[in-house]
């Protein structure tokens, strides 16, 4: 296992038959980091993780991601990602959607059932497992999306909004299984739009215009910016002229 | 390829369609009402043709060969003589006509007054070497349906000659000895059967691997699935099984309907005719497949199937042979894969043709299919 950083990406640049999502991204996460990204729409989150996870190639700058540069294949086994789409086959059941996504990643037999069994639970779903899709709530479709980024159990997971939808007793349960996923070892990049979730992460990546407009631990970014809250400390940031 | 991830796709491509009951009898039901319908309405012979008979003939020597054609003509299943006018009824060949023309019957034949004298000077003079003036029959018939028109003239034909051979013993100089060296006792129905097998393998996994795929990138899941470990050959490879099955099954449906409602013969090897509709299958999803690309939303992809259907339908020699097909028009038959498939299916199951003789179209629906997969997994490759 390699102790440098799970992901690094230097000037990443991302252009849209000539729009620029992304305009020179440098970031750095650390193993075991939960890290936020928090930004409005259109910010380049959502883009960056794409490029991170391969889906997407960058028009400038390198990334890698686990020590390999993307778009690799080979790091796909240990990588989970929840799109913020709900990417779930609504004609299937709950089981088989985590069972296909299962057999993907080559985990079968015994070591499926007790990783269904375990994310089941985390998504407080196990007595809805052979339901359709189609006939759940927007929130438990958005709960499933995410134990199929879980499955696997990856060391790294990307995942983008994984609460919205989520009702606020839930997103608790969510955070507690974030914090003990990294308790474990593991990573997580996430995107939110949720502020007081954005404190409970370890690094905050306040991206702004498709550049990252100011990082560090919520509290150093609350601090720099005399703010009393994430939100004005963003705002705060977002009013200072761009160098 | 891992074959355990090709099977994972597979399965779930066909666990999506076990939840759906209205497609799977669609894709069950949509071929067997093909194959019914076609069988039933083109393989059916015409009959009751509705024709009025104006015989006028008074004969010659006490026998009017007129009333003995005429006999005939009532005989048969095809033509339904709705009127019946014997000699001394002349005025009746104009209002006969008029039926005609008010699309009442589809034919007047008419026998003149002196036919069977007619005939006989024609006879007489043709075993003594003089000139010969045939003697006539007049068919006044409404053309507009070339079939039925062309049915009427056959009928004729053979009620005349049967007359002239088996009562009058005046038998033509020339016979035409038919050898059927493949096809013997073939309906039509055994000939457009392997089309409509084709046909219908083709439109479904066309339809559905296009819908799929729209639904596949709409949803998202793709892109969730590009972030897995399976490749992009897996991906398209699980997909291809899928399909090529259900292709599969829909021909066995297929089959054993025409075997049952039309006893169609299948002189060779069943199997090879099942591969053949296999391959293309394959082919015909991956074609799909490539096609989802530039649709955004299922109701922008359901727009190519009439693209690829009607030049199908038209130009593979489905239900025409490919000489029907005008010259200007047939290099486009050699381009479309159901050309090939219902070439190989009908070589199969009417010619009795093993692998020894078909397998230059199936190497071409493989080279097709394998084509499509390739440039299926080319264009997930691509990454923007």
């Amino acid at each position: 296992m390699s102790n440098g950083p799970v992901v690094e990406a230097n000037r990443l640049r991302k252009d849209f038959d000539g729009t620029v999502a992304l305009t020179g991204l440098d970031l750095r996460v650390e193993r075991g980091t939960l890290y936020g990204m928090i930004g409005p729409n259109g910010s380049g989150k959502t883009t960056c993780i794409r490029i991170l996870t391969g889906l997407l190639r960058a028009s400038g700058g390198e990334a890698s991601v686990l020590g390999v540069k993307v778009p690799s294949k080979s790091i796909l086994s240990r990588i989970g990602y929840m799109p913020q789409e709900l990417a779930v086959y609504s004609d299937l059941s709950v089981h088989e959607n985590l069972e296909f996504f299962a057999g993907l990643f080559s985990v079968k037999g015994e070591d499926f059932l007790r990783r269904e069994k375990e994310v089941l639970r985390l998504i407080d779903l196990p007595s809805r497992k052979d339901d359709l899709i189609s006939t759940l709530s927007g929130g438990m479709k958005h709960r499933v999306s995410l134990a199929c980024a879980l499955i696997h159990d990856p060391e790294l997971l990307f995942l983008d909004e994984p609460t919205v939808g989520v009702d606020p007793e839930l997103r608790v349960g969510f955070w507690d299984y974030f914090n003990e996923l990294k308790r474990q070892g593991k990573t997580i990049i996430m995107t939110t739009h949720y502020m007081d979730e954005a404190v409970r992460c370890d690094v905050v990546g306040m991206m702004r215009l498709g550049e990252m407009m100011a990082e560090g631990s919520p509290q150093e970014l609350m601090s720099a910016s005399s703010a009393s809250n994430l939100e004005d400390a963003f705002l705060s940031f977002a009013r200072r002229p761009r160098a | 390829m891992k074959l355990g991830r090709v099977a994972t796709v597979s399965r779930k491509t066909l666990r999506s369609l076990r939840h759906d009951r209205r497609t799977v009898a669609f894709l069950v039901f949509v071929p067997l009402l093909m194959i019914a319908l076609f069988g039933y309405t083109f393989g059916g012979d015409l009959k009751h043709v509705k024709v009025d008979i104006v015989n006028l003939d008074h004969g010659s020597m006490d026998q009017s060969l007129a009333a003995d054609i005429a006999g005939e003509l009532q005989n048969t299943e095809t033509l339904s003589v709705t009127h019946y006018f014997g000699p001394g009824n002349g005025s009746e060949a104009g209002p006969s006509l008029d039926r005609v023309q008010k699309a009442e019957i589809w034919a007047s034949i008419l026998f003149d007054e002196n036919f069977s004298r007619d005939v006989g000077i024609a006879a007489f003079n043709l075993s003594h070497g003089l000139p010969v003036e045939p003697a006539s029959i007049k068919i006044r018939v409404d053309a507009t349906n070339p079939n039925i028109a062309q049915a009427i003239f056959t009928e004729v034909q053979k009620a005349m000659q049967r007359v002239l051979v088996e009562k009058y013993h005046l038998i033509p100089p020339i016979s035409i000895q038919q050898q059927m060296v493949y096809g013997q006792g073939a309906k039509f129905i055994d000939f457009f059967a392997p089309g409509v097998m084709g046909l219908a393998a083709m439109m479904v996994t066309f339809m559905i691997s296009i819908i799929s795929f729209v639904h596949e990138r709409s949803s998202f899941t793709l892109d969730r699935v590009l972030t897995t470990p399976v490749t992009e050959g897996e991906f398209v490879a699980g997909y291809a099984l899928a399909f090529g099955l259900i292709a599969l099954i829909q021909s066995m449906v297929i089959l054993g309907a025409a075997i049952l409602l039309f006893q169609i013969q299948i002189a060779g090897n069943a199997v090879l005719v099942l591969l053949t509709i296999f391959l293309l299958g394959i082919g015909m999803q991956g074609l799909g497949f490539l096609l989802s690309s530039t649709a955004k939303s299922e109701f922008q992809a359901i727009q190519f199937l009439p693209l690829i259907l009607f030049p199908s339908i038209l130009l593979a020699g489905v239900f025409w042979p490919l000489e029907a097909v005008p010259e200007v028009l047939r290099p486009i038959s050699s381009f479309i894969p159901l050309t090939y498939a219902v070439d190989a299916a009908r070589s199969i199951m009417i010619r009795g043709w093993g692998l020894e003789q078909v397998w230059l179209p199936l190497l071409i629906l493989a080279g097709f299919a394998a084509a499509m997969l390739a440039l299926s997994t080319y264009s997930l490759k691509r990454r923007k």
